[in-house]
């Protein structure tokens, strides 16, 4: 696989210091724990913190900024960041209001987060942990007791992100976590694999006229993998899934977000959105907002996922609030 | 009543250093008859950084001192063993804090945290096949005695630890990757246990404890 690497093992601090060079009026860095943060960070507004493995981007250190997440640490590609990076990604934006570490649900995130908390909490750091679990796909998997957290993720941040701006409390911003992830579900399918640059091969095989329905962010098996069908066919297998979750009803107001998982054209997206759209409109749901892009991938798969938030007014002026981060095409 | 002093706990974990990277490729072979065999180079990754590392922690703080090999172990140690063993050097951290040398109780109560800290962050309980097997029994004799004599202590604790292994050989694992291999995890030690019984029998030949092992794994 042709990949734009030096030394692969310098590829995640050579794309952090990237992001931070993009950047330098928003963000700083303190590269020995692979963590950047917010410049100027305001000690009377909870903090927001988050960690994972790289491979995702924009998720987690691209998505720090005003209106989001105040500090982020990568650990290499597809593995949790050690704790000394997640402790001093707390630490180096810990505020009297507070801070937020938002955990995505994956073993070795959650042990290396639940270490660092403690470790804050021992040193007087006030904070709460919120574990994100939106993938509907599978029950248990490879790197995880519970559902994934995967592209519900985004709204998680968003929403918090924005009202921890507006002075809210620790408790509150807490509880808008639990809000937006009791009604966030999300599945994604693949087409390809996907190949981390230190590996240098992919991570799972497919065959040309396969997909994976139901995959994982690191390629993790979903439900089934089957023949590739129409795209209009695999919208609609993806929006039963996650619609009938919920469920979502009719009359509700929604957020529809069409991630792409790395190597899908955006034109492709739109393709699915368009589907998408659709299927709302037969189900009575009024998309209030929609999000077409990449937020949450896996390096370089082919692939999607399909999103639905079920809104209230709350939540949609939290989604409108202004908010800036790394990754912008304006 | 006895106690220790900081520079004594650094001297007992550079033996431990010694004794995991001693052992590295034994334990990932115990590790191989029912886990993924990686648990011996695991343990020794992390352990090679405490020992290199460990002359230049300060050693003011009990507390401080085991929270930097906390953090070695969770950054160092790949795998589950990397939390695991992290936890309890930084559980042990908390109990110990800001003191330069503890006493016999509070040494236990530094024990009874760590494996209090490792049932929670693993979520294994005893019977589990796990060094929880080999800790709690541990932390049980040491409540039980008096701590007047540390050597006779080693001697019990090492015998706990020892006992441990061949109470569990024929149990199935119930956690971690061996759990995934069910039945075939029965009639082979936990590479666990054998660690902890291990680094316990090497503190005895070092402090000069009279102890005769009686499981295979210590008498190679």
């Amino acid at each position: 696989m042709k990949k734009f690497v030096n030394n692969p093992e310098n590829f995640v601090p050579e794309f952090m210091a990237g992001v931070i060079a993009a950047n330098p009026d928003l963000l700083e860095a303190m590269p020995e724990f692979q963590l950047i943060k917010r410049k100027n960070v305001d000690a009377s507004k909870v903090a927001i913190v988050q960690g994972s493995g790289s491979g995702h981007e924009p998720a987690h250190v691209m998505a720090v900024g005003p209106g989001m997440l105040t500090a982020a640490c990568q650990g290499p590609v597809f593995a949790a960041p050690p704790v000394d990076a997640c402790y001093e990604t707390i630490k180096s934006v810990a505020t009297d209001a507070g801070v937020l570490v938002l955990v995505n649900n994956y073993q070795g995130d959650r042990m290396a987060w639940d270490m660092a908390c403690e470790m804050a909490e021992a040193e007087g750091i006030k904070l709460k942990q919120f574990i994100i679990n939106d993938d509907v796909a599978v029950q248990d998997s490879l790197y995880t007791v519970g559902r994934r957290g995967v592209a519900g993720n985004f709204f998680v941040m968003k929403a918090c992100g924005a009202l921890a701006e507006t002075g809210a409390d620790l408790d509150a911003v807490y509880a808008m976590a639990e809000k937006v992830n009791n009604n966030v579900r999300t599945m994604g399918l693949a087409l390809t694999s996907c190949t981390p640059p230190a590996k240098g091969d992919p991570i799972f095989d497919i065959g040309d006229d396969e997909m994976e329905v139901g995959v994982g962010i690191h390629g993790e098996p979903g439900r089934e993998r089957t023949k590739i069908k129409p795209a209009d066919e695999i919208t609609e297998l993806l929006f039963e899934a996650v619609a009938t979750d919920l469920p979502y009803n009719s009359g509700d107001r929604v957020a529809l977000m069409i991630n792409g998982l790395g190597g899908t054209p955006p034109a492709e997206l739109y393709v699915l959105y368009n589907k998408a759209a659709q299927l709302c409109a037969d189900r009575g749901l009024t998309i209030a907002r929609n999000y077409v892009g990449e937020y949450c991938t896996a390096i370089e798969m082919a692939g999607c996922s399909l999103t639905l938030l079920k809104l209230d007014a709350e939540l949609e002026k939290l989604l409108a609030a202004p908010a800036e981060t790394a990754c912008r095409i304006f | 009543m006895s106690t220790l002093t900081i520079d004594q706990i650094a001297d007992a974990i550079d033996v431990t250093c010694d004794t995991v990277i001693r052992n590295e490729k034994y334990f990932s072979d115990l590790d191989g008859l029912a886990g993924d065999g990686d648990f011996g180079t695991s343990l020794a990754t992390g352990f090679k950084v405490i020992k290199a590392d460990l002359p230049a922690i300060e050693k003011a703080a009990i507390g401080a001192m085991l929270l930097k090999i906390s953090m070695i172990c969770s950054k160092h140690v790949g795998g589950s063993s990397g939390p695991i063993w992290g936890t309890g050097f930084m559980k042990a951290g908390m109990a110990s804090k800001d003191m330069a040398e503890v006493t016999y109780h509070q040494l236990t109560d530094m024990v009874g945290a760590a494996l209090e800290g490792i049932m929670a962050r693993g979520g294994a309980k005893r019977g589990d096949k796990t060094l929880l097997d080999a800790l709690i029994p541990i932390h049980e004799k040491m409540q039980e005695m008096d701590g007047s004599d540390l050597g006779a202590v080693l001697a019990a604790v090492a015998a706990e630890a020892d006992k441990a292994i061949d109470e569990t050989r024929t149990l199935v694992a119930h956690r971690g990757r061996a759990s995934q291999v069910g039945e075939r995890s029965a009639n082979t030690p936990d590479p666990g246990i054998v660690g902890v019984a291990t680094i316990l029998y090497d503190w005895c030949k070092h402090y000069g404890v009279d102890y005769t092992p009686t499981a295979a794994e210590l008498n190679r």
